[in-house]
């Protein structure tokens, strides 16, 4: 079950004349808004590159427009009260390290009743609190999400549907949301030319989000899981070639079943993750807290934010710091040595496996914490003027930074302003 | 100091006459069954936090919008429209309708069981119902 965003786009038409014909003359209405971040990001150093998740360049030393700007534009036409049909076009600079557009989200809709909705089509993959609207700055506070929690799962959308039930329970708003799914992300390759990507791909992914609204209080948990298939990652295919060519010429099996413990192949992978926000009066905090899994060379993490701010009129000054700490899921299991009576090329072969996968292992591990104080201007009612610092600090080699020198494990201090607006 | 004291008592003046010139009123249609609500549940239709009743608005360089957020929901209209944004831009809901007078606001909400809207409280007729005044 795969619905193509485009065939629902085909069907449109037809959608467009049943409504006509039932409701006698209803007219459909096209809404036409849209979204957008025109900002230059610039870091201290030109030994790394700052960029946000999925990008295959960043900012260096001279500002770049392609860290933190994007435009979005939303189209919905609405055939009548219950259904209403929503395509998303998204242009941003990503993996590939070149500006395009997708289609970020195409969908149907269809409101059962006041509680529930049902959604075909290319859907969210509702994983984080602000999973929804992440793109548009003018509805966050901060310039961009922490990378440090935002960089852990890379599907924006699935294809697929969803279906979500809202409620008052007392005073407390309840939304549970499902969605189920596919979903086909480019991932950006480091080190290669702009161009090259691989691709990682989710099949059967699964989520759940939970959201309780109460006064000016928010309290989320999201539960998602997938099976993930990685492809196109060099490291990783030469690393479990070498594996299972020494395995079957030494006829060691645990050299053939580590090299399936780190492909990423159809593996498991899941995320949990609660959120938390305060609206109250002019104070403003924002916390996440998440926790990645997988059975695989890709590592299990821990990331959360906490994000504070208040407001003075127009204006509203915040600080945030944001962690990421990662651990392996599959362990080094290459023996020492041969055993007695095996070729002497055996040992060495081994101890050379044995290096290569602690070193794939570590390289896999990504490590920082960001501290982030900024200034949010609200100077029109569609418009605000953002100016964010951020202190990245790599714990490991270079953390999230991209592009670095071999070696380099220095914090970089990043600033970025620029305007969000909606139309 | 006297000169002093006059432009403080004109300026206390100014602000009792504009709080009663600003008065507004939240209306409904007249067959809903509610007959009075709080600040705080008004404020969850008009942030979109309850899909239960639809909102409508006044446009955006109307001062009783301006007034009508600030004291509802304690958000200046820009916030709000931020926090509309995420609806909007994830398929949740849509933005409420703006229309430009109380007298279209009053028609809308006359012709929409489900509407909810807010007008000045001099602009209150039969065609619609009065189910809390913003102080």
């Amino acid at each position: 079950m795969k619905p193509h965003p485009h065939l629902l786009l085909l069907a449109l038409p037809l959608a467009i004349s049943t409504a006509r014909a039932e409701t006698g003359g209803f007219a459909p209405t096209v809404d036409m808004s849209g979204y957008g971040t025109a900002a230059y990001t610039r870091a201290n150093t030109d030994q790394a590159e700052f960029g946000r998740f999925n990008q295959l360049g960043g900012a260096k030393k001279s500002p770049v427009d392609g860290v933190d700007s994007n435009l979005g534009i939303q189209g919905t036409l609405t055939v009548n009260d219950w259904l209403s049909f929503t395509g998303q076009g998204l242009a941003r600079k990503l993996a590939t390290d070149r500006w395009g557009a997708d289609l970020y989200w195409a969908y149907a809709k269809a409101q059962v009743n006041k509680q529930w909705s049902l959604y075909a089509g290319r859907v969210v993959a509702p994983v984080y609190m602000i999973s929804d609207y992440r793109n548009v700055g003018f509805a966050n506070t901060m310039i961009r999400p922490p990378q440090e929690m935002y960089s852990q799962v890379p599907f924006d959308s699935i294809d697929g549907a969803s279906a979500s039930y809202r409620s008052m329970l007392g005073a407390t708003n309840l939304t549970v949301q499902f969605a189920i799914g596919n979903a086909r992300e480019k991932l950006a390759l480091q080190g290669t030319a702009p161009g090259s990507h691989q691709t990682i791909r989710a099949h059967a992914f699964k989520a759940l989000n939970v959201l309780a609204e109460h006064g000016p209080v928010t309290f989320r948990l999201g539960y998602a899981q997938t099976d993930i298939t990685l492809d196109g990652d060099p490291a990783l295919g030469a690393l479990t070639g070498a594996l299972n060519g020494a395995g079957a010429g030494y006829a060691l099996p645990q050299l053939n079943r580590l090299a399936d413990a780190l492909a990423v192949n159809r593996k498991k992978a899941s995320f949990m993750s609660v959120g938390l926000a305060l609206d109250l009066d002019d104070i403003l905090v924002q916390s996440e807290a998440g926790k990645r899994r997988t059975q695989s060379a890709v590592p299990d993490s821990t990331s959360w934010y906490v994000l504070g701010g208040y407001r003075f009129g127009k204006f509203m000054p915040y600080v945030s710091y944001a962690s990421l700490k990662s651990s392996n899921s599959v362990s080094n299991t290459v023996p020492a040595a041969c055993p007695a009576g095996y070729p002497d090329a055996c040992t060495p072969t081994l101890q050379a496996l044995s290096a290569a996968v602690s070193g794939g292992l570590a390289s896999g591990l990504v490590e920082q914490s960001t501290t982030s104080i900024g200034l949010r201007w609200n100077f029109s009612q569609s418009a605000a003027f953002k100016m964010q610092f951020d202190r990245v600090r790599p714990r490991h080699g270079s953390g999230l930074l991209l592009n670095a020198t071999p070696g380099f494990n220095r914090d970089v201090t990043v600033c970025a302003a620029g305007v969000d607006f909606v139309f | 100091m006297n000169k002093f004291k006059t432009l403080s008592v004109a300026a206390l003046l100014t602000c009792s006459l504009a709080a009663r010139a600003e008065e507004v009123v939240i209306v409904v249609n007249p067959q809903n069954p509610a007959t009075r609500m709080f600040t705080e549940q008004a404020a969850q239709f008009f942030l979109g936090k309850s899909s239960m009743f639809t909102p409508v608005d006044l446009p955006e360089s109307s001062p009783i919008r301006a007034q009508f957020y600030r004291k509802v929901t304690g958000k200046d209209v820009g916030e709000v429209k931020a926090i509309w944004s995420r609806l909007v831009f994830t398929g949740k809901a849509a933005a409420p309708k703006e229309y430009r007078t109380s007298a279209e606001v009053k028609k809308a909400v006359a012709a929409d069981p489900n509407a909810i809207g807010y007008i000045e409280k001099s602009a209150l007729d039969g065609s619609v119902k009065a189910i809390l005044t913003v102080q």
